[in-house]
């Protein structure tokens, strides 16, 4: 009887992540809708009313751009309501930064299962990162929209890690109550890529520029770049990402250990950073 | 956050800055009781990727320490830091330091007696006389040789030299060390460590289910480490008398070895001995004496007499423990499991050679082992997600073959939660060869379901 029951167990697992996990979800990731394609190009033209007109078309890039400039960290002191206004305020750099922050968000999930987060904190996040990583390009006299933009790309591994890990919450719990590894490890050893190769292949899908990309994977910690000043801007956002995840809203979502900080990369600005950011 | 627990040590490990803010979200009271649910008995806080801390951002952890050394008799502190972090917290903290500070994972693993590898070489150098001393004597009676420096100068001459010391250490500071009655497991044999006055406390901090659980999946030997015992009252002399005595049931024998009875009324020891109760001056009179071993039942599992067999509420849970077993073999393998044949019988392993085997234990609603046999190369697959990469290191392999049977275990553990059936695990066993493992569980009966992972082989066994 009980050798009966036995035989008649079926295994029906999946593995956790392979290499096709990750192409399919690259594959769904849609392209940029037109309306957001046309308003980056008036953007990177330098036309401004012109962008302005072509968001407008985007209801949802229109009520994204109300809701981050409206957030306590952009200090405006009257609430900001139409698009031009906004983009006239922001200018071309930070508009372009705003655009690409919302096309981050087409990513995200509408309900996240890995980490503790919502729309609100999510945004919160964008907005956080984008203001101090704007007052660290002042900080080093760098005035290039394409880097300012770069740290949009940023919470994009926070996305890739929520839509492939999310179905493997208690394995993931589980692996790392014995072991301390980070996700971007995780990945790297099952498939041979990590978060930051997909977050590249995001930024080659929407055709955001090449910097993007080389300052976002010096970023990671563990890839740091040949070219000086990708690698110094790479060592400020890793630094950056991590003086933002140790805020409390942040180690709530259980972000502050998804990936690991390489303290060693950022050691040589940090005196520079903590002073820029009045750590004491 | 959660902590990685590894050898009874639990490591939080946050990242960052900390400062007033941030400390309290690191770690909340849930977190610390889930480590401890682990068998943790030190609580340590890394601070290796911490670059920022203030004294209010420590202030979060060291009040948490206060409540959980209150509670649990846990060694609690800090680990994994520079000369120059450790001096910011000395300066923080100056004389009002209760909690310890290990400068790396490996030094506060010689203070744990859970800790496997003894005989360790070690310099030790503390400004502080008495810090000197309170290490020197934990480390010898955790079975370390420490070589205490004097000076500052007797400690740069000595650390000078290559290779002459395992390991040096620094920048370390105990503050009050744990109570728990710390376990470890050597061969067949569970040793407890007990110290100073053993009195009525010894009932809370002695783990009894986990003594239970061991009695229920084998073990017939206890040794009491007792050398640093000073005297013991009435109240503990009942409860190891009540221990004893429980014990006969499964033809346990419990063993108190280096007591002395100076402090101790000498007719306690006959009142021990009535119940049952062995007396040895050394610690290797027991353990290399292979004969004295088969007699007391710690060489083989065939001595048992209550042979316990698999039963029926065991087979009813049988596809969770596979599925944590096998969801968790191709987590880490990245390699889908083919289930070849299933049988109720005695653990029956065609070739013995190449192979390699874990084991843990669970006992709470329900109880039993389960027991995975690997081959070596399957086993090393399994442990590069852990490892990083491919390593002919035994002993690293069968330290991560632990890990990777304590993830099975968590998952049993949530599995059989989610059908509302409680239970708890034991700390993992690992086993070089065959032969060692078939001590154990060659009698028992149990179900034996062969896998294949890639072609590799490989034996899930549950038994009780």
């Amino acid at each position: 009887m009980i050798v009966a029951k036995i035989m008649y167990i079926n295994i029906k697992y999946t593995i956790m992540i392979t290499k096709d996990t990750i192409d399919s979800f690259i594959d769904k990731i849609p392209p940029a809708p037109k309306a957001l394609k046309e308003t980056l190009m008036h953007l990177n033209a330098g036309d401004l009313v012109k962008a302005a007109n072509a968001a407008k078309e985007d209801k949802a890039l229109s009520s994204y751009l109300k809701i981050l400039v409206n957030k306590p960290i952009y200090g405006f002191k009257n609430e900001v309501t139409e698009v031009s206004q906004i983009f006239g305020i922001l200018g071309v750099s930070r508009s372009l930064q705003t655009v690409y922050n919302y096309m981050m968000t087409l990513l995200s999930p509408s309900k996240w299962v890995l980490f503790r987060l919502n729309r609100v904190v999510f945004y919160n996040l964008q907005a956080d990162l984008s203001m101090n990583w704007q007052k660290i390009l002042n900080h080093l006299e760098i005035d290039d929209s394409d880097i300012l933009s770069s740290i949009s790309l940023l919470p994009a591994s926070i996305i890739v890690s929520e839509a492939l890990f999310c179905e493997k919450k208690k394995d993931v719990d589980l692996l790392r109550s014995v072991n301390q590894i980070d996700l971007n490890t995780v990945l790297q050893r099952l498939c041979g890529v990590d978060l930051f190769d997909i977050c590249q292949q995001i930024a080659q899908k929407w055709e955001m520029p090449q910097s993007v990309s080389d300052i976002l994977q010096a970023a990671s910690g563990v890839k740091p770049s040949r070219d000086e000043t990708i690698d110094k801007l790479g060592k400020w956002m890793h630094l950056l990402l991590f003086y933002t995840l140790s805020q409390t809203k942040y180690i709530e979502a259980e972000l502050n250990d998804f990936i690991d900080f390489q303290l060693e990369y950022a050691n040589d600005i940090y005196e520079e950073f903590s002073k820029l950011m009045e750590i004491s | 956050m959660r902590a990685v627990v590894r050898s009874g040590i639990g490591v939080f490990t946050p990242q960052g800055f900390l400062d007033g803010s941030s400390g309290n979200s690191f770690l909340s009271i849930d977190d610390i009781q889930a480590t401890i649910a682990q068998n943790a008995d030190m609580i340590l806080v890394s601070l290796k990727k911490v670059i920022f801390f203030n004294r209010n951002g420590l202030d979060s952890f060291v009040k948490m320490f206060q409540k959980v050394r209150s509670a649990n008799h846990c060694t609690v502190g800090f680990c994994d830091y520079d000369t120059k972090k450790y001096n910011a917290i000395i300066n923080f903290f100056q004389d009002d330091i209760n909690f310890s500070l290990f400068k790396s994972q490996d030094i506060a693993m010689l203070f744990s007696a859970n800790y496997k590898n003894q005989n360790k070489n070690i310099l030790l150098y503390n400004e502080d006389k008495s810090q000197r001393a309170a290490m020197a004597i934990e480390l010898h009676d955790n079975g370390h040789n420490p070589i205490v420096a004097q000076s500052y100068n007797e400690f740069s001459e000595k650390s000078g030299a290559e290779n002459a010391y395992d390991i040096i250490i620094t920048d370390t500071y105990l503050g009050q060390m744990g109570q728990k009655v710390a376990t470890r497991v050597t061969g067949n044999a569970i040793i407890y460590t007990v110290s100073s006055f053993l009195d009525a406390e010894i009932g809370n901090t002695f783990n009894i289910a986990y003594h239970n659980n061991s009695l229920n999946v084998g073990f017939r030997l206890f040794i009491f480490d007792t050398y640093k015992v000073i005297s013991m009252n009435v109240h503990a002399l009942n409860f190891f008398s009540k221990l004893s005595t429980a014990g006969a049931e499964y033809n346990a024998t419990i063993c108190f070895v280096g007591m002395s009875f100076e402090k101790t009324p000498k007719e306690f020891k006959e009142t021990l001995e009535d119940s049952g109760i062995m007396f040895f001056n050394q610690m290797d009179d027991i353990l290399q004496n292979k004969e004295l071993l088969e007699e007391l039942g710690a060489s083989s599992a065939a001595n048992v007499k209550d042979k316990r067999a698999i039963n029926k509420t065991t087979v009813t849970e049988l596809p969770n423990f596979i599925d944590a077993t096998v969801a968790t073999i191709e987590m880490m393998t990245n390699s889908k499991a083919i289930k070849e044949s299933a049988n109720i019988n005695k653990l029956q392993i065609d070739s013995k050679e190449g192979k390699i085997a874990s084991s843990i234990g669970f006992y709470g609603d329900m109880d039993g082992m389960v027991v995975l046999v690997f081959p070596k190369e399957i086993a090393k697959k399994a442990c590069e997600l852990l490892i990083g990469e491919e390593t002919e290191d035994m002993e690293l392999v069968l330290d991560t073959l632990a890990e990777l049977v304590n993830i099975v275990g968590g998952k049993v553990k949530t599995l059989l939660a989610d059908e509302k059936i409680s239970v708890n695990i034991t700390l993992p066993r690992t086993y070089p060869d065959i032969d060692s493992l078939l001590e154990i569980v060659q009698e028992k009966k149990g179900v034996q379901v062969d896998l294949s992972f890639n072609n590799d082989k490989f034996i899930f066994f549950l038994t009780r």
